[in-house]
């Protein structure tokens, strides 16, 4: 080899080890300056073709070219090393708090008493029962008459009333609506309803009594309907409502518009019915009264007692909602707290 | 009712029964107990003797005792501390291993000195504060003398080994307010025969005694006349009866009263014969003025109180109490003893009037047998004789229209398996009702079932269906699904919407909320827009704060929004539909209050509510209703009041229909409902679901490209948005919108000036339009501007 080669050769070799080893971009460039730009060693080598022998010049251009190439190389490698790394201290420094919180795009909250209206309903829309809305001011002829609770019925004990004027209450029961909605059928055929709504008795409000209180009625008027349907029905009920497994008990009871009238037990929910505090260590809750439409309710209410039968049952919506979610008094419900509120959201 | 398990013993056999069994087996057939309550336990007692006391050395109260426990358990030392302890003393003594209530008793060393064992007071074995002295309740009990030192059935002794079941009864079964029916309820609940007591049948001498009735009210009234009776303690089954039913002995004619009736579920009154002006005694309900009764107190009596009188004047207020001037006492020796029967309502409101009730009048009130006069005086004459040593018993003085006929219910073995859901044989179902108590007659297909009388509430044939599945259980009710005509079922279209409006306000931001309906007088008159005239007023409230049935959802929205603020929860955005109902009409409204702030970004970044939160609120409620904006009006405030800000508050309308209102709060609304700023807004939700809406026909978008141009105006603070939107869209047919993005009033504007920028959105349907055309609309809208309100362009 030339001297002449030998030098490009070492050129390229001083040029490649000094750009890579460049720690800064200022650096770099003053290396390319130094090497690469129009002026620069590595540009200026073609000038000494001049001084390379005719059969030499032809392996002298490749290596001139080729020591460019590398060094163009090593300048290209180490500014792209460069480049990447700003970018990433630049990115770096844009960190922001994700801490911090998010835009307020989320759902308000649900009073639970909602949830379990809503719940019950869609329950029973799926079994075919229409929804009928009902009142809060009543007549006495709808609260009790037609519910077969005649004035002076020791069974009017049994709930202490708000009155308005003689004939004018707030009910005391959602089962006005079954009168109404058994008188209003025209004409007199088969109804599968209930009626969520509120309800009202002359009670202290304490930590289980409220004044005012919601309860869903249910009512099924047919030809031939027996308790083995309102059993059948409500078992359904309990297992969509409260889970799979549950079952359901009855015990004989009184309501003066039902007859026979039960309450209905469903298995603990909380234990599974091995017993446990909720339950009071009996593996049962009571959920819900039900019973038979009596004959005089259907008769009052424009039914023929020898054609058709039906089945009614009441629920209470905070008792359940007290038992599902384990509130401690009921009068929450009617605070708001938001405090309280703030762990259900709706469907 | 409290039933004594002793004494149902007597006439029906429990022996194998725990009374947690029976408990359990009534609450299932419609009698509940509600309570299982033992008057006082122990096991491991003995009765002792003290036979030496001597002061502990090392404490100024604690005594060494040695106890004779009888000779089958020898003498022990006990360490006792009661006051009462001494020599000779007879005790109960609960030996070592033995469980009472609140301990178990151990050997052990009180003080350096052995104990082996306890003496006892009756608090120690459970027996209930209210029945014992004072002396009972410091130290231990002091048995008699004659007590028998060994007897290791102690609490039998002590007439303390009853278990007691305390009823919760419901209004059909007032016959349980009686032992007797309580023993026959038991037996048929268990296939066993009730033996209840027969009086002895005695010859009666004749009286002259006036007995009768001037109102229905009263249809049955009697008396017999005892003469000479003693009076003196009650013997101790006699006793031990009335304390397990909470009854406190008085003597042996009042406690004679008060047996009969916890056993026969009958009422009876005594009055002392001699005392009475006249041998008469007649019901009457026309007596009116001052009555004393025994209680010393003075009632009025007012025309329809059912008094029994002699020789007109009142004798007793029946069923309630006997007056003071006839009433027994110690030194009575004739007695006219009353079984009657009175009309439940009519006792119900003499109760309910002046205040008075007894053990007799809620028995009257829940309804009485009236087939048994005979058989309770009968009943109580032999306990006069047995216990009051009775030398002479008079016929009894019956005034009688009660028609004594036991009722008869025909049914079928089909109706009873129908209405139940069962298949019950023939011989099941006669069986389940001849154990209870009532006579089976089986022709053809018909059952003819005959009622007994005590059983009042058994009038139809789904009544003998009751006693069936009560009695054999609802564990054999089959479970099958009703099957109804498919019907076209669901929620209605205004459910449905219901639905959405409640989903959507939560989904952006809302809390949907309960609140009471009752409300006091000055809130159930606020915020009446939607509703006109009064409201209802409660005849009998429970406290001025709800005496009022709510007009409107604000003042409960406020009242739960204030109780929040006061718990520091500030930011609130509330909601709830409800029912309202007045007067004159029922409805249903949506109310909101917005309070504080509504947050951004958490609590980083807030902004206060304004109005126009309140009126995107509406706007989208509208828009789920599928209300087009031409379909209504959000105009400014004209209602006046001090409910709204009248300067921040609008009404939204439909021509002459007021379908909402919503704004600031007024500065004495929100003082009134102690909060410092509140938007609130209140639809009428009926209205509105009432509204008619067609589906919407779907729109062609436009061929050709629009073109958009700013123009920013300074016009009188006065003129609307929507004026000026109006007037420009109308300035040329080219002008297909107009959108406001900047509203601004300061200083640099100039008094009573603002500034507004709008876009304009200008387009053909037929062709794409050039430059000048464009300029051409502009400047039609730029004059319309100039010629109507003075504006003055920017742009």
């Amino acid at each position: 080899m030339s001297q002449i080669t030998e030098k490009v050769a070492a050129l390229e070799e001083e040029a490649t080890s000094r750009i890579q080893a460049a720690s800064k971009k200022e650096e770099l460039n003053e290396l390319f300056a130094k090497y690469l730009s129009k002026k620069g060693e590595v540009s200026s080598l073609m000038s000494l073709m001049r001084e390379v022998p005719n059969e030499e010049k032809a392996s002298f251009g490749q290596a001139v070219n080729a020591c460019k190439n590398n060094v163009t190389k090593a300048y290209n490698e180490k500014k792209e090393a460069f480049e990447k790394e700003e970018l990433a201290a630049k990115l770096a420094n844009e960190k922001i708090d994700v801490t911090l919180p998010g835009n307020t795009l989320q759902q308000g909250h649900i009073n639970p008493y909602y949830l379990i209206i809503d719940e019950v309903t869609d329950i029973f829309l799926d079994m075919g029962y229409e929804v009928v809305e009902g009142r809060d001011v009543e007549t006495d002829r709808f609260n009790f008459e037609l519910l077969n609770v005649p004035k002076d019925h020791p069974s009017r004990d049994m709930q202490d009333t708000f009155y308005i004027s003689e004939e004018l209450l707030l009910r005391t029961q959602t089962s006005a609506a079954q009168a109404h909605t058994m008188c209003d059928k025209n004409p007199k055929g088969p109804i599968k309803m209930i009626c969520p709504g509120k309800a009202y008795r002359r009670d202290d409000d304490d930590m289980t009594h409220s004044h005012q209180f919601a309860q869903i009625e249910g009512l099924v008027i047919d030809k031939n309907i027996s308790i083995a349907n309102l059993k059948a029905t409500l078992e359904l009920f309990a297992k969509k409502m409260f889970g799979e497994k549950r079952e359901i008990r009855l015990r004989s009871s009184y309501f003066p518009f039902t007859e026979p009238s039960v309450e209905v037990d469903v298995s603990c929910f909380n234990c599974g019915g091995k017993g446990c505090a909720m339950c009071k260590g009996t593996g049962w809750i009571e959920i819900l009264g039900a019973g038979m439409v009596n004959p005089k309710v259907l008769e009052m209410c424009g039914y023929d007692p020898n054609e058709y039968s039906g089945f009614a049952f009441g629920v209470g919506v905070e008792r359940v909602a007290m038992l599902r979610y384990g509130v401690d008094d009921i009068r929450r419900f009617y605070q708001n707290d938001v405090r309280f509120l703030k762990d259900y959201v709706g469907k | 009712m409290k039933a004594s398990l002793n004494w149902v013993k007597k006439y029906v056999d429990i022996e194998n029964l725990t009374p947690e069994e029976i408990a359990s087996r009534m609450t299932f057939a419609g009698v509940e107990v509600e309570d299982i309550i033992h008057l006082a336990r122990g096991t491991n007692l003995v009765i002792g003797e003290i036979l030496t006391c001597e002061n502990h050395p090392d404490s100024d109260h604690l005594h060494i005792l040695n106890v004779d426990e009888g000779p089958k358990h020898g003498v022990h030392q006990i360490v006792c501390g009661a006051p009462n302890a001494r020599k000779g003393l007879k005790v109960i003594v609960a030996r070592e291993g033995a469980v009472l209530p609140e301990v178990t008793i151990v050997k052990s060393t009180i003080r350096g000195v052995d104990s082996d064992g306890m003496c006892c007071s009756l608090l120690e074995l459970g027996v209930d504060k209210k029945y014992l002295s004072e002396k009972q309740v410091s130290g231990i009990e002091e048995l008699p003398e004659d007590a028998p030192v060994g007897e290791e059935n102690v609490l039998g002794y002590l007439g303390l080994d009853d278990t007691i079941l305390d009823l919760s009864l419901l209004a059909n079964r007032p016959d349980m307010y009686a032992i007797a029916n309580i023993a026959r309820e038991i037996g048929c609940l268990y296939g066993k025969e009730a033996k209840i007591p027969e009086p002895t049948k005695r010859e009666t001498k004749k009286i002259d005694f006036e007995v009768g009735s001037t109102t229905e009210k009263c249809p049955q009234f009697a008396i017999q006349v005892v003469k000479g009776i003693k009076t003196k303690e009650s013997p101790k089954w006699m006793k031990e009866a009335l304390l397990a039913e909470g009854i406190r002995s008085i003597n042996n004619i009042v406690d004679i009263g008060n047996y009969i009736m916890l056993l026969t579920g009958q009422p009876l009154n005594m009055y002392d014969l001699d005392k009475l002006p006249k041998a008469s005694l007649v019901v009457r309900d026309d007596l009116e003025g001052d009555y004393v009764a025994m209680d010393e107190q003075t009632y009025k009596l007012a025309k329809g109180d059912l008094v029994v009188t002699s020789d007109g004047r009142p004798m007793c207020l029946a069923g309630v109490m006997t007056a003071k001037e006839c009433t027994i006492d110690e030194n009575t020796v004739n007695v006219a003893v009353e079984s009657a029967v009175f009309d439940y309502a009519r006792i119900r409101h003499t109760v309910n009037r002046i205040g008075l009730s007894s053990d007799s009048s809620l028995r009257f009130i829940k309804g009485i047998n009236r087939d048994q006069a005979e058989y309770v005086l009968a009943l109580t004459a032999d306990l006069l004789a047995d216990l009051a040593e009775a030398k002479e018993i008079y016929e009894v003085k019956n005034y009688d229209t009660v028609k004594h006929e036991r009722k008869v219910i025909k049914t079928s073995l089909g109706y009873i398996n129908g209405r139940l859901g069962t298949s019950f044989d023939l011989e099941t179902v006669v069986k389940t009702l001849k154990d209870d108590h009532m006579d089976v007659v089986v022709e053809g297909e018909t059952m003819i079932v005959t009622v007994p009388n005590y059983r009042i509430d058994m009038d139809g044939q789904a009544d003998i269906a009751e006693e069936v599945i009560r009695i054999l259980g609802y564990s054999n009710v089959h479970s099958i699904l009703p099957t109804t005509e498919l019907q076209l079922t669901g929620l209605t279209p205004k459910q449905v919407a219901k639905r959405s409006i409640r989903r959507h306000l939560r989904s952006i931001g809302l809390d949907e909320v309960l609140t009471y309906t009752l409300v006091d007088e000055k809130k159930a008159n606020s915020f009446k827009y939607l509703e006109k005239g009064e409201p209802f007023k409660l005849s009998n409230p429970m406290t001025v704060e709800r005496g009022f049935v709510r007009m409107s959802m604000l003042p409960s929205l406020l009242e739960s929004a204030s109780y929040n603020v006061d718990r520091q929860n500030k930011d609130l955005a509330f909601f709830e539909i409800s029912d309202i109902d007045t007067p004159s009409h029922r409805g249903s409204h949506l109310g909101a209050v917005l309070v504080g702030n509504k947050p951004l970004q958490g609590s980083l970044r807030k902004t206060p509510y304004t109005f126009y939160d309140a009126k995107g609120i509406v706007e989208a409620i509208m828009q789920i209703l599928g209300l087009n904006k031409n379909r209504y009006q959000i105009v400014a405030w004209t209602l006046g009041g001090e409910d709204f800000h009248p300067g921040k508050s609008a009404e939204i309308r439909m021509g002459k229909q007021l379908l909402g209102v919503m704004g600031e709060l007024h500065p004495n609304a929100l003082k009134a409902a102690g909060l410092k700023s509140a938007i609130a807004l209140e639809l009428d939700m009926d209205a509105l679901l009432n509204l008619k809406t067609s589906a919407p026909k779907a729109s062609v978008p436009p061929k050709f490209p629009s073109v958009s141009r700013d123009l920013a105006l300074v016009i009188d603070r006065k003129v609307t948005y929507e004026e000026i939107a109006r007037e420009v869209n109308k300035a040329d047919a080219l002008i297909k919108g107009v959108e406001v993005f900047d509203v601004y009033e300061g200083a640099n504007i100039g008094e009573g000036k603002k500034s507004i920028a709008i876009t304009l959105t200008i387009r053909s349907d037929e062709k794409t339009l050039k430059e000048e055309e464009v300029s051409s609309s502009v400047n039609k809208a730029i004059s319309t501007l100039k010629v109507k309100f003075g504006a003055d362009i920017r742009s």
